[in-house]
């Protein structure tokens, strides 16, 4: 299945006009991003500035457990990671903002590796523990130590951490919304670039087949490990500078912007819901999770066109308002999407539109069923072979 | 610093809770093979069907056994309806009991709102031994080991036990001699809601009922289980005693502020280190 | 360059100056973008002095905490009242309310929604330091009048002191600033310890920011000016959940009470300290038992304990006090918090303000809040001025806004009741010994 993927040279990837109408779809996408401050009103801009470094992070998950199959539960570790150092170092330090954001991402970096290693070790499930726990420890020593990362508050009860200054001409992101703005969309197409680039390249064959057979893999001479630890360095710097960058311009340094598990488990669910293992569906993900949040935490009333009349949204038992409960109503989406579309939206609406086009059905380029059902007995047969059951 | 009694005592009825909360999560990993991170969500759920039930009936009686049965029932439903269906698969399991957990907390939040509930005790009052440990704490101990100990003549010596203890060996070979694998799974899930239920009410008792109470418990099961090894009952205990030992001892004797850091570093350690447990794959066999 | 053209923003926002983006694509500067920009961040009547038909309050606060239910709640209260007795300046007025979560990233978001997306004339409310500092860079930029009811931190005001230009839009009503929390109790320690006989007290603050300056020498400052042994100053960090071993050590250490000074935390300290029947009193500053739920939510755990606090339903603080806290009873069926005590003055003050210049424009507003002197539910409120310490910060002293300290205490049927036990005038009841003490 990856086979077609393959023979593509890097010239015939970036044409457009050689490209496939979903990937030129896209690139009309792209281009749609770049002219939002000039269309939209500036509330739009500012929250779709969020998103962008929301879907960063969700692309950055993606690349690892949508690719290797080594599902992380903590992915707001490396976000965390990334983002403290760059805060502390500019708070405590007085380290400059343009500069402590790459330092945050190597750490970042180090603490992929630090992940990265057990994962050689720890198996399935296992695994999933510690990538669950770590961003619980990290918090419970921040928490050890208020004096210098604000504990459970973030560096705001500290003192102020500085934003991006102005370079020349433009604006400093954390003040001005569209510098902001066009900062997020920079990190966003630039950590797109190189996922894609990798997962659509040799080495994301590499991935998809960890994912399905790591056993055959190695025997094909390729060092699995190489390539996982490669996938959770690369995935931790990305979001860590990610979270450093979004610290610095239009957000803050807090656990539950950065580390908390709410976070882990939206990222996780937005991936879910865009189409996991595809980068392209967990960046739509990302963006359309983020918005819609922000359309719910908005949506008391809704008016029916034409009669003027104003429908409350409220719970009709609870009589709670609809924006109150964004994250059940997302819990619930993703239940339905879990039983119902598990390969995610992207790649379905993909799937149908090729269907529709060729009706003898063409290979799924990237990260399908296929791969995913190797994937799950891949897994299964671990957990068997840790529980001592039986081989199905 | 607290005196050699109190500190001994708390150890002692700690460890008892933690076993509590630990072994259902043992139960249902050891037999099904499933992780089940909706577990704390269910010793909230019990907590807060013990607080509605004493709202409305003005009895903690009532109460506990509402703590004992609405999660009971609410697990069961949860593998009925849900995880059967998915069983084999442990990552959509993991991501599946996951989403259900958050959902239930959400619901938590909407119904009972943020505000921390105080559940009553089950009876008040101290003894004059041990140093002033209210008879609260004794009843919880006792409460808690008789569990404990049912639970382990249930498994060890009842024909139904027998049937959990042959499926999370072998579901094949016990489907061979007509055990019905599916019964167990739904019992192991039902039995693991209630223990949870009834852990989820002596925690709220011992400090307060909140929505996410559970998520630190959940950790916490994690550690016990890992440290006694996945799936077995027994290594369950005494990871559950291992880790209240350690939890107060760093708490009396360091700093408040390491409280259940303990139990985190130890899962990672013995995750890396011998990430079969200390116990090994025994299973639930003794 | 950008100055050449008044930039003028309408609606939501939705039409910015062609001025403006130009300007913006060119990059000419960052100061002159950032010039150009604010006027379509906030405030678009800047400048033009007049009222419109229309005025939109908004109102921040954690929906589902009673803290923030208190704020919305207050907001519209007032605002109903305003209404129904002929607006703002004849203006109807409208409350447009965010739900912060309790989260800095929320309370940021949302207040950009209010202030460029809704384009509202002043904000009030938010409670929890932290939503505050990390909205007060956007306070500035939005230029548009905010009156906090529901954060103590100094921080603030020390922005102001530092650069009263940027962040003059901000001022707090309530609750008055932490650095005056020792004062209020180390003097109320000097009235009452004697009586209640305190003469030993261990200090319990929560590893907060907030707290700090509280715990900074109140253990000299008790023991030199109310005559008070401290045994420890203990801060406890966000997390603990077991309270067991630090009340033992205290019970030990023979103190006749511990004197708090918790708010996120404070409930199972409480809790356990009542299960436990520790052999001590209880209270201080204590957040969560402020709320007029709270013995029953406790089950009446919070028997005996104490705390200070804006005002409480029946503390007759100015005869404005017990009328609103009545309304608010008939309007949400249960009484507020001390952060709807605050912002119900603040809507009421920015109300003044405006009537008064005659203007919804920022500056306009601000030279009015500046001179006012407002008897509030609270107290007399009025600002500091800007070269004092806590510029546009709420005036402590007994004839302005102090607070009263309180203590649960059951009534004839076994209900909990919040007495006034402090200040003198005010007082409802003497303090009592927990019931097993």
């Amino acid at each position: 299945m990856a086979g077609e993927t393959e023979r593509l040279s890097w010239g015939e990837l970036l044409n457009p006009l050689t490209m496939g109408p979903i990937q030129q779809l896209g690139l009309l996408g792209v281009a749609g991003l770049f002219v939002v401050p000039v269309v939209a009103p500036p509330i739009r801009t500012i929250q779709l500035a969020g998103a962008l470094f929301f879907a960063t992070w969700v692309m950055s998950w993606d690349f690892v457990s949508g690719y290797t199959g080594e599902i992380s539960f903590g992915h707001a570790l490396f976000f965390g990671v990334g983002g403290y150092p760059s805060g502390m170092l500019n708070l405590h330090l007085g380290v400059d903002p343009w500069i402590a954001a790459p330092l945050g991402a190597l750490t970042a970096a180090i603490a992929g590796l630090l992940i990265g290693f057990p994962s050689l070790r720890v198996k399935g499930p296992y695994f999933s523990l510690i990538t669950l726990v770590a961003p619980l420890i990290v918090i419970s020593v921040f928490r050890f130590s208020p004096d210098l990362t604000g504990g459970e508050l973030g560096l705001v009860s500290v003192g102020r951490v500085e934003k991006l200054s102005a370079i020349g001409p433009i604006p400093s992101p954390g003040i001005d919304p569209f510098a902001g703005y066009y900062l997020a969309l920079a990190i966003f197409l630039l950590s797109a670039v190189v996922f894609i680039a990798i997962t659509r390249a040799d080495a994301g064959v590499v991935f998809t087949a960890i994912r399905a057979d790591e056993v055959a893999l190695a025997a094909t001479g390729k060092n699995p490990a190489k390539f996982k630890l490669f996938a959770f360095v690369v995935s931790a710097l990305v979001g860590g500078f990610a979270g450093a960058m979004y610290g610095h311009s239009i957000g803050g340094f807090s656990p539950s912007e950065l580390l908390a598990l709410v976070v882990s488990i939206e990222v996780i669910i937005a991936a879910i819901l865009g189409g996991m293992g595809t980068i392209t569906g967990a960046a739509v993900g990302g963006i359309v999770f983020h918005m819609l949040r922000v359309a719910l935490r908005n949506a008391d009333t809704v008016s029916i066109p034409f009669t003027g009349i104003e429908v409350e949204l409220v719970i009709p038992l609870l009589g709670v308002p609809l924006g109150e409960i964004y994250l059940l109503l997302f819990g619930l989406v993703t239940l339905g999407f879990l039983f119902f579309l598990p390969e995610g939206i992207v790649p379905r609406a993909g799937a149908e539109w090729r269907r529709r086009r060729s009706p003898e059905g063409e290979a799924v380029p990237d990260g399908g069923e296929t791969a995913g059902v190797l994937a799950v007995h891949a897994w299964l047969d671990e957990l068997r072979d840790l529980l001592g059951g039986d081989r199905r | 610093m607290p005196t050699g009694v109190g500190f001994a005592s708390y150890v002692l009825v700690l460890g008892a809770l933690y076993s509590l909360i630990a072994i259902g999560f043992t139960l249902i990993f050891g037999v099904g093979g499933v992780l089940n991170l909706a577990h704390g969500a269910l010793l909230a759920v019990g907590a807060y069907a013990a607080v509605a039930t004493v709202s409305l009936t003005d009895s903690i009686v009532l109460g506990a056994f509402a703590a004992l049965v609405v999660p009971a029932v609410a697990s069961l439903g949860l593998y009925v309806g849900m995880i059967r269906s998915v069983r084999d698969n442990p990552i959509t399991v993991l991501i599946l009991t996951l989403v259900v957990a958050i959902v239930t907390e959400q619901v938590l939040l909407q119904v009972f709102g943020g505000q921390e509930l105080v559940v009553r005790n089950l009876v008040s009052g101290e003894f004059d031994v041990l140093g002033g440990i209210s008879r609260h704490l004794g009843v919880m101990f006792v409460v808690s080991w008789l569990l404990i100990g049912a639970l382990f003549y249930f498994v060890n010596e009842t024909r139904t036990g027998r049937a959990i203890l042959a499926t999370s060996m072998s579901d094949r070979g016990a489907a061979l001699v007509g055990i019905d694998a599916e019964r167990v799974y739904a019992l192991t899930w039902l039995l693991a809601g209630g223990l949870a239920g009834i852990a989820g009410l002596f925690l709220a008792e011992f400090s307060v009922a909140h929505p996410f109470m559970g998520r630190s418990p959940l950790i916490l099961a994690f550690a016990i289980v890992v440290v006694g090894g996945l799936g077995s009952i027994r290594g369950s205990v005494v990871g559950a005693y291992l880790i209240s030992f350690l939890d107060q001892a760093m708490v009396s004797f360091v700093s408040e502020r390491l409280a259940g850091v303990s139990a985190l570093v130890v899962l990672v350690v013995v995750l890396l280190v011998k990430p079969e447990g200390l116990f090994g794959r025994e299973l639930v066999e003794e | 360059m950008v100055n050449n053209g008044r930039i003028r923003c309408v609606g939501d926002g939705s039409v910015r100056s062609r001025v403006a983006r130009r300007s913006f694509l060119r990059a000419t500067g960052a100061g002159a973008t950032g010039v150009a920009l604010a006027g379509c961040l906030g405030d678009s009547d800047g400048g033009d002095g007049s009222v419109p038909d229309t005025i939109t309050v908004g109102s921040l606060g954690p929906s589902d905490s009673p803290l923030g239910a208190s704020i919305h709640n207050s907001a519209e209260l007032a605002v109903e009242e305003i209404n129904a007795d002929g607006g703002i300046a004849g203006a109807d007025v409208e409350v447009s309310t965010k739900d912060t979560k309790d989260q800095p990233s929320t309370a940021r978001d949302v207040y950009k929604e209010l202030t460029t997306g809704e384009d509202v004339e002043a904000t009030v409310g938010i409670f929890g330091s932290e939503q505050l500092l990390a909205i007060m860079d956007d306070i500035a930029q939005a230029e548009t009048v905010h009156l906090t009811s529901g954060a103590a931190t100094p921080e603030a005001p020390a922005l102001l002191a530092e650069d009263y230009e940027k962040y003059r839009p901000w001022f707090r009503v309530g609750p008055t600033n932490s650095t005056f929390l020792d004062d209020s109790l180390v003097t109320f320690a000097s009235e009452r310890f004697d009586a209640m006989g305190w003469e030993t007290v261990a200090f319990i603050a929560e590893d907060f920011k907030w707290t700090e300056p509280v715990t900074d020498g109140i253990s000299q400052r008790l023991s030199d000016e109310a005559n008070v042994e401290v045994t420890q100053v203990r801060r406890v960090s966000e997390g603990t959940e077991d309270f067991t071993p630090i009340f033992e050590e205290i019970e030990n250490n023979g103190v006749d009470g511990v004197y708090t000074a918790l708010a996120h935390i404070g409930t199972t300290p409480l809790v356990q300290w009542a299960k436990q029947q520790r052999p001590f009193g209880f209270g201080g500053i204590h957040v969560p038992t402020q709320l007029p739920s709270y013995y029953a939510a406790t089950e009446g755990a919070a028997i005996a304990t104490f705390s200070n606090t804006t005002a409480t339903p029946t503390s007759e603080i100015t005869d404005k006090t017990v009328p609103y806290a009545n309304a608010y009873n008939e309007a949400y069926d249960g009484y507020p918090v001390y952060s709807g005590y605050s912002t119900y003055d603040a809507v009421y003050m920015f109300k003044n303000a405006v009537e008064a210049a005659e203007s919804v424009a920022t500056d306009d507003v601000i030279a009015e809040l500046e001179a006012a002197s407002h008897t509030g539910t609270s107290g007399t409120l009025e600002f500091y001025g800007r070269d004092q310490e806590f510029p546009h910060d709420v005036k402590y002293g007994p004839d302005l806004a102090q607070g009263v300290y309180f203590q649960w205490q059951p009534d004839e049927e076994g209900n909990g009741q919040q007495r006034v036990i402090w200040p003198d005038d005010l007082q409802e009841s003497d303090y009592i010994s927990p019931p097993w003490a």
